[in-house]
């Protein structure tokens, strides 16, 4: 049986976003699904060398005001960093992470040497269409 | 399988995943079960209510054998034979 696709539109750069992206992303490796992540405008600041799993650079997409309960809270669950999350899935399954060349640009990346090791490429946003044109599974994050 | 007949197992592999929450306990699943042989019984310990469907259904889609689980306090034994 062929393994199935999904293609994940990552826009956001907060670190509850993230994190919810990293656990359906093992969901995924779990069942060996071909992974696509198309890292777009707010992500590609998260996915900067300099930046990646230090929290304290990152902000919350929802109840901004209760970060701190919230990191406290995924600590004491054991629970990965985002950053560790994606790690394991790219050991796992096939996973690629591709960064919008765009969005790279924005935050000053121009180069993949810019991001963290994780990242595959600097892609076009025809790149991500196609993928999406092709996988069994579209999310945008 | 009832739970005196799981008892009776000798899993070939125990994997202890109680100190994880979702998805811990299936991602621990899928590295273990690279580790055994077909035909080979696995045991996955969760703590994490999720755990205990997530597992069987894993199993179908990957085509494993969901044997049962026997209810411990505090956490699940889950058994299933590689395929």
């Amino acid at each position: 049986m062929e393994n199935k696709k999904m293609c994940l539109g990552l826009y956001t750069g907060s670190v509850d976003k993230l994190t919810a992206a990293g656990v359906i992303l093992s969901g995924a490796a779990a069942n060996d699904m071909e992974v696509d992540i198309y890292v777009l405008l707010q992500a590609a600041r998260a996915f900067k060398k300099d930046i990646g799993d230090d929290a304290s650079k990152l902000n919350m997409a929802e109840n901004a005001e209760f970060k701190d309960e919230f990191m406290a809270s995924l600590n004491n669950l054991n629970v990965k960093t985002w950053v560790e999350f994606f790690k394991e899935a790219k050991e796992i399954t096939n996973v690629k992470i591709h960064i919008c060349g765009l969005a790279g640009k924005v935050w000053g990346g121009e180069k993949l040497e810019d991001f963290i090791d994780l990242a595959d490429d600097i892609c076009g946003i025809g790149a991500y269409i196609e993928s999406a044109e092709e996988a069994d599974i579209n999310l945008f994050i | 399988m009832n739970t005196e007949e799981l008892k009776t197992l000798e899993p070939t592999k125990t994997v202890d995943a109680r100190g994880t929450a979702c998805p811990g306990p299936l991602l621990e699943a899928k590295k273990a079960i690279g580790t055994i042989n077909p035909g080979d019984i696995m045991e996955v310990w969760s703590a994490d209510e999720g755990t205990k469907a997530d597992i069987p259904k894993w199993c179908k889609k990957q085509g494993h054998e969901y044997l049962g689980t026997i209810d411990e306090p505090g956490y699940f034994r889950i058994f299933l034979q590689k395929k």
